[in-house]
């Protein structure tokens, strides 16, 4: 059944084929995204290797995983370069990469060829500690190599509309957490603000954090209570830094100037994302339903703009859901025209300040898209290095949201070189 | 490929007095030769190099040379007229882990405040001895027809 599901699945030129079409696109960072796009199987022998003490196991997190389940597994994986893979356990049917465990290495095996070594995340010295109302530090602020991450809250109003995002699994996600790991729905500062403090105890090991949540439209004006939700919040962290200014990125809804001069006057914020999610106005309403009645395609964009007047260029970002532009049945019919598309509204968005940063799709369970298909690894490095192009052409950092604040952006990953 | 390290490499590795200078090629060919004091001996029989600058034109070269399989040199040169390069290969770098958080503290310990970027690891693919005399040496017993005809002349001078 596996041999049958696997031709399926593999249907498409090899990673090597692929790659030779890209002799000037780094190889590593083409296997990150072929990881991300296929996914990842332990076997008994990497899970057995596996040293709670020492390695990053699985913490709460805003998205769930291809395999809808929670388990002990590795957080993630690192490359001899520095790269991280952020890639979710995948069931074995849907013919991911395998991470074995030989002769004291894990290795990523592709059609049981040992492709490459892969290190795991070490664990964070603030995980397995409790916060003085007695939660899990672990549950507050999860860890990356480098970065901690801010779960604000994993609830989306948009959601209560009916009117999620289709490839977004946030709600579904946040329930099994709440059931099977006990992760408040909703953070409160006191408990951040101590997390943090624990974990910046560790020299050299963090270098930045991200906040992030679904979208909350209560208020006076739309989001004024997501706004009220952060400030809060980053006023409670800034406590634990002796400047105003701490490296932090928010990605949040798309404000109006007024939230974002507040954000900005009253809190240590540095930089500012906020998600289109796809490029296309069209394809926009298709997949975000929420975002486009509450503030329309047009209106995010120039929300975007606004706020590198607020924040600088080079500090204002969003991100795409790479891929959902090839959606079925709405999406583009090719890949080039995909790609076209995309790439000259990145470059529009970047003459105004704004770069563009994408994250590999992933169809997961728990979304409106879980029976679709991410595109194919060419079109994936075309987007990556389009992006990049576009950033450098237009000097534009991305800093906030690179290989080590992020990792999670294949494109971002290339500004190594820029 | 890899080459090993003698011991006498790695105790000039390890000397602090020596001068080490690594240099790397940038995108276009173009060498960027540096002294670097923080090259050392990783313990495995690679080379390990704390970088503290992200945006480094090293850290920068490094990434090409890791993605793209370029090599880098190495020039150690010692007090007692030692002379020694290495070529080889970066294989990979140390953002976080054990070891990076071990030169975090160390390299703070002795500069100040100062960041650590990463801790590159460098694989050695051939040791040159660099010295004059045996580069000389070397040279005379592979190539005798480079010679000037005058070193091979009688000296009247001396003559008896």
């Amino acid at each position: 059944m596996v041999a049958l599901l696997k031709e399926k699945f593999r249907a498409e030129p090899s990673f090597d084929e692929v790659v030779a079409n890209h002799s000037r696109f780094p190889r590593l960072i083409a296997r990150k995204i072929d990881v991300q796009r296929r996914g990842v199987h332990y076997t008994e022998r990497a899970t057995a290797a596996l040293d709670p003490e020492s390695h990053q196991l699985r913490s709460p997190y805003i998205f769930g995983s291809r395999d809808g389940e929670i388990k002990p597994l590795p957080e993630s994986l690192l490359l001899a370069d520095g790269t991280t893979i952020l890639v979710d356990p995948t069931p074995l049917a849907q013919d991911p990469y395998v991470v074995d465990h030989r002769d004291d290495r894990f290795l990523l095996i592709d059609d049981d060829r040992e492709v490459e070594e892969v290190a795991l995340w070490p664990k964070p010295a603030y995980y397995g500690k409790l916060t003085s109302s007695g939660l899990p530090m672990s549950h507050i602020v999860s860890a990356r190599p480098q970065r901690l991450n801010i779960f604000q809250s994993s609830f989306c109003y948009f959601w209560a509309d009916k009117q999620g995002c289709q490839f977004c699994d946030i709600v579904t996600h946040t329930k099994q957490q709440r059931e099977q790991l006990g992760v408040p729905n909703r953070l409160r500062p006191q408990d951040v603000k101590e997390t943090i403090a624990e974990a910046i105890k560790e020299r050299g090991r963090f270098t930045s954090m991200c906040l992030t949540a679904g979208s909350v439209i209560k208020g006076n004006e739309p989001f004024d209570l997501e706004v009220d939700f952060y400030i809060e919040l980053l006023q409670a962290i800034g406590e634990n830094f002796k400047t105003k200014k701490f490296p932090s990125q928010l990605i949040a809804s798309a404000f109006n100037e007024k939230q974002l001069g507040r954000l900005y006057e009253q809190t240590g914020l540095t930089s500012y994302t906020s998600d289109l999610e796809v490029l296309n106005e069209d394809l926009f309403n298709w997949i975000c339903p929420g975002k486009a009645k509450h503030v329309g395609y047009q209106g995010w964009k120039d929300r975007l703009v606004r706020a590198v007047d607020i924040f600088g260029r080079g500090n204002v970002g969003t991100g795409l859901v790479g891929g959902v532009e090839l959606a079925r049945p709405n999406g583009f019919k090719s890949e080039a025209d995909a790609l076209a598309s995309t790439l000259g509204e990145a470059d529009w968005l970047a003459q105004r300040g704004v770069t563009t940063v994408y994250i590999v799709w992933v169809p997961r369970p728990g979304s409106a898209f879980k029976d679709q298909r991410a595109p194919s690894l060419d079109y994936y490095i075309r987007l990556a290095q389009g992006l990049q192009d576009i950033r450098a052409s237009h000097g534009l950092k991305v800093d906030f949201d690179d290989y080590r604040r992020c990792g999670n952006h294949p494109d971002s990953d290339l500004a190594r070189l820029q | 490929m890899t080459t090993t390290l003698t011991p006498d490499i790695i105790a000039l590795l390890d000397d602090d007095t020596t001068r080490k200078v690594l240099a790397t090629v940038d995108a276009d060919d173009v060498p960027h030769v540096v002294e670097k004091r923080s090259l050392h001996h990783g313990g495995d029989g690679t080379i390990h190099y704390l970088e503290l600058l992200e945006t480094s034109t090293t850290n920068r070269n490094l990434v090409r040379s890791i993605w793209f399989g370029g090599k880098v040199a190495i020039s150690l040169s010692g007090g007692d007229g030692r002379s020694v390069q290495i070529k080889g290969r970066p294989v990979k770098i140390h953002i976080t882990g054990p070891l990076y958080l071990r030169h975090y503290e160390r390299i703070r310990a002795l500069l100040g405040d100062v960041d650590l970027a990463g801790v590159w690891v460098i694989e050695p693919d051939q040791v040159i001895d660099q010295s004059f005399a045996a580069r000389k040496s070397r040279e005379e017993t592979l190539h005798p027809d480079f010679i000037h005809l005058d070193r091979l002349a009688i000296q009247e001078d001396v003559l008896p």
